[in-house]
């Protein structure tokens, strides 16, 4: 095996060395500008900056968003709903990180 | 290939109102969405539901497909009787499969001509950001790797039909890396329309189950087993960890559950994440005459009840 020659590919972890526009975010996960904006004003994403086009969108909000998107398709969830319930998920998963570990996986 | 009876697995009567399809539907997606359930099979469940209510919720599809008839059941052998849906009129409106969306071939033989009749194409569009999961071990985090890895991914051809093609892509994995976070490799994606760009593919990281170690974000957890008298009186031990066997300390008075941290020894980064290793307690078997021994003069040497704490 010539390994030496084949060019491996490289990627930036989006979570830590990127952050995204709002043409950005939605073109990653196929969502439209308008379902994103009202998302952010719902407070499911926080990004930086003022005004839309100065949104900058931390990689984190990607995964937020993409569930934010599947939520609102697969069960009709409308924005407050998408809201509720990655609220409510957050706040399971902390509760989750917080059982005792011992012997568990 | 297998007939799916979409009723059954709503759990509707063939009689359901549209309505009742659709109460049904939500109440099964809610419990079995996969980002919600833990249950192991939610995924596949899911995928079932969303594939019976595309069809159901649709009187264009429910009604070629109750003419098919009820004799059908889950699993049969069934191949469409010719014409099944001659007389129906599709317009493709409103349907959101594609390349992409997973559907069974048993759905694909009935409706995937007309799912797909209703998609359009942008003139110069970027190319579509594409999304898939890989698995690396825990030892590639701790080092960086590169790593072979195969995707399939949905094509379709000038003709409109859509076939599973599998490249391989050569990635580098960095070092640090997380469950969860993701990889994004530019121009990876979906080829772009008429000379726009291509898009770019994002790699969700996961681990594969590791035999002894676990990981929670940066941090990570190790089951260490000591021998009584190791937790009782204290100990040096040769601990495992993803970077090579360490020598460790254990205070004497230790208990079953209790922690020690390594910093530093999760996984890399800045800050880097602690090595968690929690200290389990092993009781040698009392098989040869000698250790019954033993553990009879354990028995006389302690005045030890473990049931103090219980009543009734």
């Amino acid at each position: 095996m010539n390994q030496t020659n084949i060019p491996f590919i490289q990627g930036p972890v989006v979570e830590e060395e990127v952050h995204l526009t709002l043409v950005e975010l939605c073109q990653a996960c196929s969502a439209d500008e308008e379902h994103v904006m009202t998302w952010v004003f719902e407070g499911v994403l926080e990004p930086a900056g003022e005004s839309p086009q100065d949104w900058r969108f931390s990689g984190e909000s990607l995964r937020r968003a993409r569930l934010a998107l599947r939520l609102s398709n697969d069960l009709e969830l409308n924005p407050p709903g998408v809201a509720l319930a990655l609220d409510l998920l957050d706040e399971i998963a902390a509760l989750r990180a917080r059982l005792p570990r011992a012997g568990g996986s | 290939m297998k007939f799916k009876d979409y009723y059954e697995i709503l759990g509707v009567p063939r009689s359901a109102t549209q309505d009742d399809v659709k109460h049904a539907y939500r109440k099964l997606a809610r419990k079995y969405h996969p980002d919600v359930s833990k249950d192991p099979d939610a995924e596949a469940r899911f995928k079932e539901l969303g594939e019976a209510y595309a069809v159901l919720k649709d009187p264009e599809k429910r009604a070629p497909y109750d003419q098919m008839g009820s004799q059908w059941k889950t699993g049969q052998d069934f191949q469409p009787p010719p014409g099944w849906d001659a007389g129906f009129e599709f317009n493709g409106r409103d349907f959101g499969a594609g390349p992409g969306a997973d559907h069974s071939d048993f759905f694909e033989a009935l409706f995937g001509r007309q799912a797909r009749a209703g998609q359009h194409t942008h003139m110069h569009a970027q190319g579509q950001d594409h999304h898939a999961k890989v698995l690396i071990d825990l030892a590639d985090a701790y080092r960086g790797a590169r790593r072979s890895i195969s995707l399939r991914m949905p094509v379709q051809d000038a003709q409109g039909r859509v076939t599973m093609q599998e490249r391989k892509l050569d990635v580098s994995i960095p070092k640090g890396v997380r469950a969860g976070q993701h990889l994004r490799l530019a121009g990876q994606g979906g080829p772009g329309q008429a000379g726009g760009q291509a898009g770019d593919l994002y790699l969700e990281i996961a681990f594969n189950p590791h035999p002894q170690f676990r990981a929670d974000g940066r941090d990570v957890y190790l089951d260490l087993p000591l021998a009584p008298w190791e937790a009782a009186l204290g100990a040096s031990v040769t601990a495992p960890t993803p970077e090579g066997p360490v020598q460790l300390t254990i205070p004497s008075g230790s208990v079953a559950g209790r922690q020690l941290r390594m910093k530093g020894r999760g996984i890399p980064g800045t800050p880097p994440g602690d090595l968690y290793v929690v200290l389990t307690i092993a009781l040698p078997p009392a098989e040869s005459e000698s250790a019954q021994e033993a553990y009879r003069a354990m028995a006389k040497a302690f005045d030890f009840n473990p049931r103090t704490q219980l009543k009734g």
